[in-house]
């Protein structure tokens, strides 16, 4: 299969369509669900997605080694690559690198203000002109609110989309009723999407539990394989 | 007299520039009574710290050339390999390493795992050399030995086990509290020579005994033994010790020690360390290879009475002659010794047995296997490897990196000529990475290396040691060409015309190689060209990929593949095959798309955080990829890949960005594509220089 083919049989497609035509511009997203349920894998992908569509990502970690980061796109990147067979795999890797910046805070050594000045400066001084942001184990028990304005301001300004994952602990349960996470119950309003991930019997399930234009819960037609860690539709 | 080589250890001290590693080093020295004054690196008295020996160490506070020294402690001999920190220099930091069987990670207890450190520390886990940490400077403001442990874990994925905790910090930093003793150890009189032994003080308790438990789960987790005790709480002192032994020489855990060289605190604890946890040279498997056996590889007795093996790992021109450092692996160097040296396959005898102190020496009778001495007055090169006649072995070879820049130099004068070709003669030698050349075109002599600071200091040298004052020409990066498709190919040689004839015709194809120079493949069956001119084929291409025809670089990456021919019964030969092959290159080289590549340098910029924009900058104007940023709130580090040709005068471009607070690394990645405006200029630039010629 070559790229264009690739992109357009995407099962992200899918979730574009879900909520009416991507995340979009100056909008948040956020993945949430317990630890090692997928949602780095998700974030990861989505990543992938846009790098193969030539738009550049950085990729904030809050977490994890950058080694580390770099091993979850290598293998993101192979599954797709072997899953449709991609035409010159070696030739596209090396190109959608260039695209790609990875940055890593520590979130009690760097408060959001610091965050955002370093990546306004990779996005300026560095002329990298990236149109999505990747947030991956940004802590919410630790603050939320302030912090997702500063974020909203500065993908609206920049004109950004901004994609988070958050990390559900605790006893169960963890959602209410409408299947909102209990833990981001208090900045529902400054999402524009949110979805979560539950494990269901032999896969993971995602779920909207909101988009820009409704907030109830309805079940994507999306999975993510437990084996090659890669989002795809029901029945794949 | 023969050492005992389990009370024997080789060490060497790894650091980050400027972590205190010299200092650390002078203290050691000064602590085994070696010498009875220290100094500071920097020199405030003129006279420097004793490991640096060379001139141009002392000026910019940095070391350079490994030297090896012997102490003693707790009824041990100790070798000492000073090993440079700096990347420019890596090949003398894998000579050094080479020869080690325990190293000290020398940490700053405020800047933590820099980018160096984490060079340092790749190489000493390239060479599997069990480690210890030493987080020095803990009397600085903004000390943090707990923020560095825990830094060893993150940044560089070890199993960092702290053995000491400090007791205060910054200026009120007095000593350390030893976890496995249990024991408050002071440093007293003026040079912290007097070890003084109390109790914990009470405040210090609490955490002292969270520590220990943490300490003991870590370190019980080498030992049954330990775990039961540690259960019944009953675990002893070399109970403790034994399993932290295992856990390091196995290189599973790294046990951290700590304190302030420049205040004279936590050295001894340090040498007791090395003493405990590293291991003795037979406790390490050496392997070298046969050279009589189809370069079988053979494991190296530490027995004393085996035939002697032994590896020459640095060459210095001092003022009485050449000396020869040499590590021996297996059996004894005796003086008056005849030994064989594998490569230049020659005999010598050993004169003059040398123990060195970094500017001292002692004459020896003999050493045995597992120590490191030093001979007078050898011809060989840096990595030679000695053997008793009758042994043809080899120590496996050391990487050696291609050069990837070079510089034209020029004597100021006829009487400077000779000196110059003396002082590049002693460097090739010292240094393998180090190469030098006339160019057959300019008559140039041109100096290459590992990169502009590298090729700086060799120049400083000449003017310093050897009085050469020499003109520099701009530096060069060394470009390489490649093909980008597969072209088939068919010529005939053929001069038939009067006196003896010439034939030869080739058929087969070249192809990109993703990996390696050169690899040629003979697919012919039936014998249309005779197997003795196959050779000459291969030899034919080989020697077209020296020059490129795009701007007269070396060719790299090529597959050669010849399924076809013809010869004639008269008129075939050696030289007629070697020239259709050449001619069957260059056609097929031009149709080839061949395109010119770069080296490409891993590049690693740290700094406060404060300058990380102008950094971003300096990348993207280089032509760079940022690959990632690291932020903790004081520091950051980008890394990114720059080419090599855009990477002149960064440094002092990075000085004046961040008023000298930020500092890069650089080694060679990968050669990548040059883009087609750069590509063009090279073109026109070749074009216009072959014109002129």
């Amino acid at each position: 299969m070559v790229k264009s083919e690739l992109i357009k049989r995407s099962p992200l497609r899918i979730l574009e369509k879900s909520i009416q035509g991507g995340l979009g511009k100056g909008n948040i997203g956020i993945l949430a669900s317990r630890k090692g349920v997928g949602k780095t894998a998700c974030l990861v992908h989505i990543a992938t997605d846009k790098l193969l569509q030539n738009k550049p990502v950085i990729h904030v970690s809050y977490s994890s080694r950058v080694d580390y980061i770099i091993n979850w796109y290598e293998d993101i990147f192979k599954e797709i690559a072997k899953k449709r067979q991609l035409e010159s795999a070696v030739d596209v890797h090396d190109e959608i690198i260039k695209n790609r910046v990875i940055m890593n805070f520590k979130q009690d050594g760097v408060n959001t203000e610091q965050v955002l000045k370093s990546l306004t400066a990779m996005i300026e001084y560095g002329k990298f002109a990236a149109d999505a942001i990747i947030v991956d184990g940004f802590d919410f028990t630790q603050s939320c609110s302030d912090d997702l304005d500063l974020f909203k301001n500065f993908a609206e300004k920049l004109g950004l989309e901004v994609w988070f994952s958050a990390s559900l602990k605790g006893e169960e349960p963890l959602f209410n009723e409408s299947g909102v996470p209990f833990l981001l119950e208090g900045c529902l309003g400054k999402l524009d999407v949110l979805i979560t991930l539950r494990f269901e019997k032999d896969h993971v399930q995602l779920n909207l539990v909101k988009d820009p234009e409704f907030s109830s819960t309805k079940n994507l037609d999306l999975k993510l394989d437990p084996k090659t860690l890669l989002i795809s539709e029901h029945g794949e | 007299m023969k050492t005992d080589i389990s009370k024997m250890r080789n060490i060497g001290i790894s650091a980050h520039i400027d972590s205190g590693k010299t200092t650390l080093t002078e203290r050691i020295l000064f602590y085994t009574k070696k010498i009875h004054k220290m100094h500071e690196v920097h020199g405030k008295d003129g006279v420097g710290a004793t490991m640096d020996s060379m001139e141009l160490e002392k000026e910019r506070g940095i070391t350079i050339t490994s030297a090896a020294t012997r102490v003693e402690w707790l009824d041990n001999s100790i070798n000492i390999i000073d090993t440079p920190g700096h990347v420019d220099f890596t090949i003398e930091v894998e000579r050094s390493l080479r020869v080690l069987d325990g190293g000290i990670l020398v940490l700053c207890s405020v800047g933590g795992v820099q980018s160096q450190s984490i060079t340092v520390d790749r190489q000493l886990k390239r060479h599997k050399v069990p480690t210890i940490a030493f987080i020095n400077k803990c009397d600085r403001v903004g000390a943090d030995p707990y923020k560095v442990r825990d830094q060893l874990d993150e940044k560089l994925g070890h199993n960092a086990v702290l053995m000491q905790i400090p007791i205060g910090l910054e200026d009120k930093f007095e000593g350390v509290i030893d976890l496995v003793a249990m024991k408050a150890v002071y440093y007293d009189g003026e040079d912290g020579e007097i070890i003084r032994t109390t109790d914990i003080p009470a405040e210090l308790q609490p955490e002292a005994n969270a520590k220990r438990e943490d300490m003991l789960d870590a370190v019980s987790m080498f030992s049954d033994e330990l775990m039961e005790a540690v259960l019944e709480e009953r675990a002893t002192e070399n109970q403790i010790r034994d399993a932290a032994r295992k856990g390091t020489i196995s290189r599973k855990m790294i046990p951290v020690f700590m304190g302030s060289a420049y205040k004279n605190k936590g050295i001894q604890l340090l040498l007791d360390a090395a003493v405990h946890y590293l291991p003795n040279p037979a406790e390490v498997d050496n392997i070298a290879t046969d050279l009589e056996n189809e370069d079988r590889e053979i494991k190296l007795e530490p027995d004393p009475d085996a035939g002697t093996v032994a590896l020459a790992f640095k060459l210095e021109d001092g003022a009485y002659g050449q000396l020869t450092y040499i590590r021996i692996y297996q059996g004894s160097v005796k003086k008056g010794d005849e030994l064989y040296n594998s490569r230049s396959r020659t005999n010598f005898r050993v004169g003059r047995l040398i123990r060195m102190h970094a500017d001292s020496m002692k004459d020896i009778h003999d050493a045995s296997s597992g120590d490191i001495v030093a001979l007078f007055g050898i011809d060989c090169a840096s990595g030679d490897t000695f053997v008793k006649p009758g042994l043809n072995l080899s120590m496996t070879s050391i990487y050696v990196p291609d050069p990837v820049i070079s510089l034209s130099v020029n004597p100021e004068d006829a009487k400077s000529s000779d000196k110059m070709a003396r002082a590049l003669n002693r460097f090739t030698k010292e240094d393998p990475t180090f190469k030098t050349y006339v160019d057959p075109e300019s008559k140039q002599t041109i100096i290459q290396g590992m990169g502009e600071l590298h090729l700086d200091v060799y120049v400083e040298r000449m003017r310093r040691e050897y009085s050469v004052n020499v003109d520099t020409g701009k530096p060069e990066v060394a470009y390489r060409e490649a093909i980008s498709q597969r072209v088939d190919f068919n010529y005939t040689h053929k001069k038939q015309t009067g006196g003896a004839g010439q034939f030869g015709r080739v058929q087969g194809y070249i192809e990109p190689l993703a990996e390696g120079q050169y690899e040629f493949v003979n697919k012919i069956k039936g014998g249309n060209i005779p197997k003795e001119f196959i050779p000459s084929c291969d030899k034919g291409f080989k020697s077209s990929m020296k020059k490129g025809q795009l701007i007269g670089f070396p060719i790299i990456g090529i597959k050669a593949v010849l399924n076809d021919g013809q010869s004639h019964p008269v008129d075939s030969s050696d030289l007629a095959f070697q020239t259709a092959a050449r001619e069957a290159f260059k056609q097929a080289y031009a149709k080839a798309k061949p395109q010119i590549l770069e080296p490409i340098m891993k590049v690693s910029v740290e700094g406060p955080s404060e300058f990380v924009g102008n950094v971003f900058a300096t990348i993207n104007q280089r032509r760079g990829i940022i690959i990632s940023s690291v932020e903790d709130g004081l520091f950051a580090r980008v890394d990114a890949e720059v080419p090599l040709s855009e990477m002149f005068g960064y440094s002092t471009t990075l000085r004046s960005l961040t008023q000298g607070k930020a500092e890069f690394t650089m080694e060679f990645l990968k050669y990548g594509k040059v883009p087609t405006n750069i590509s063009d200029d090279l073109k026109a630039l070749y074009r216009e220089k072959k014109l002129s010629n």
